[in-house]
């Protein structure tokens, strides 16, 4: 587990050719709260797409602590000049498919988000989105196309800290969520709407043709960097659901939809036993779940906004 | 009840439950599986909690707490064996009749 760095550069300060130089020699040192990650890569195209997403990351001092370690290098030989790939390594193994030469970031972050998934199992790592306002974390557990990575996007851009758009990530010990800050991944459609929704949001490339569509990562707010060894109390789950001109429908959930909501959509939840069963229990205890059915973004911030001071309140309540 | 002896159900060791809901959440440490059950599947899990049971003793012991006749929770009962087996919360045991006292 990372601790908090202590490095002023940041990725954005520094000069493209010697970070990729620099990505290519001894490699780079991503700390993105709740584990840190070393990835070595002789693609300088894969240093600028690093940069335009990850650039308020600092550097890290080589000599600290990395959970994951990841190589990302391209494929030698005919495949430099045909169809160009790039090859992703973590332990000795290829867990996926090359990518194209162009793709190195998309490949970078499933693979990320893959040896997160496998590793860290000191944490219950939920399905989930996840933001923080008051010290509370609100989940965002759902399905792929339930809209949870545009909402997720969505509210950390309207003043929720992002804590992750992938991983509820809930220390059993301690009682808290942790941050595995990592951009929000957006796909098709959606890339296009948060680029409506906020226009000066910074995001990376688009990736066309993925196996998801297109792609785009959303970079986290500054803020969201500077905090991400804060961690979040459990606040409130909401499941949303993204249904064409439908209207904004909130609507309670029963303690045994959210349960299924949380055990059965997590990643490491039968690994870690009888741990997970008692942390999602106390989760269900301590958190009111909603469903969101929305189409218009702007009105399903609203309806969340709304509810808010009711949870905080309750929350509170709880904590004395 | 077979020929050479009674069929009795034993309750897997470390179960955890907890209501969830109009639900119960099971966990099954042996096979690291958690089951939503309702409550005619638990209130079995709990009557086997004393130790392995068959479905007579199993219905007269609910009849008496629920009110409900024996003949009617026997359906019941018989109909949750399969379900809780699978789910790895109960096993079988094959009981001579000798063993029976």
């Amino acid at each position: 587990m990372s601790s908090a760095p202590r490095s002023h550069q940041t990725l954005g300060d520094t000069d493209t050719l010697a970070f990729a130089k620099v990505l290519a020699d001894a490699g780079f040192g991503i700390d993105v709260g709740a584990v840190s990650v070393h990835v070595r890569s002789d693609s300088k195209l894969f240093a600028r797409q690093l940069q335009s997403v990850y650039a308020h990351f600092p550097l890290m001092d080589r000599a600290q602590w990395a959970d994951v370690h990841l190589t990302i290098n391209r494929a030698s030989g005919f495949r430099r000049l045909i169809r160009p790939q790039v090859i992703l390594q973590c332990d000795g193994r290829q867990p996926f498919e090359p990518f194209p030469a162009n793709a190195p970031l998309p490949l970078f972050e499933w693979g990320c988000n893959w040896m997160i998934g496998q590793r860290l199992n000191d944490l219950l790592l939920l399905h989930a989105g996840a933001v923080e306002r008051d010290g509370l974390a609100l989940l965002l557990p759902a399905m792929p196309g339930s809209g949870k990575s545009t909402l997720t996007a969505a509210l950390s851009l309207r003043g929720w800290r992002l804590l992750s758009d992938e991983f509820g990530a809930f220390n059993p010990d301690s009682g808290t969520f942790r941050a595995l800050l990592k951009p929000v991944a957006l796909k098709n459609q959606s890339i296009e709407v948060i680029r409506t929704f906020a226009p000066n949001a910074v995001f990376g490339p688009e990736f066309p043709n993925t196996r998801k569509g297109t792609v785009a990562h959303l970079a986290a707010e500054p803020d969201a960097v500077e905090r991400r060894h804060e961690s979040a109390r459990p606040g409130a789950v909401v499941l949303p659901k993204w249904q064409a001109g439908s209207p904004t429908r909130w609507e309670p959930l029963t303690e045994n939809v959210l349960f299924g909501a949380l055990a059965f959509n997590a990643f490491n939840y039968s690994v870690l036993g009888a741990t997970g069963f008692r942390s999602v229990v106390r989760l269900v205890r301590q958190c009111p779940g909603w469903q969101l059915v929305y189409s218009d973004l702007d009105d399903a911030l609203a309806t969340i906004d709304a509810a808010w001071p009711q949870v905080r309140e309750r929350q509170l309540a709880a904590g004395q | 009840m077979r020929r050479w002896g009674v069929t009795q159900y034993a309750r897997t060791e470390g179960i955890l439950a907890e209501p969830i809901g109009d639900l119960w959440a099971v966990f099954c440490p042996t096979s690291g599986e958690t089951s939503l059950l309702n409550n005619e599947s638990m209130a079995v899990l709990e009557v086997l909690e004393a130790g392995p049971a068959g479905t007579a003793a199993i219905c007269g012991a609910l009849a008496e707490d629920s009110g409900e006749s024996i003949e009617a929770l026997e359906g019941l009962i018989e109909a949750c064996w399969a379900q809780l087996i699978e789910m790895g919360l109960v096993r079988e045991l094959r009981v001579p009749r000798t063993m029976l006292g």
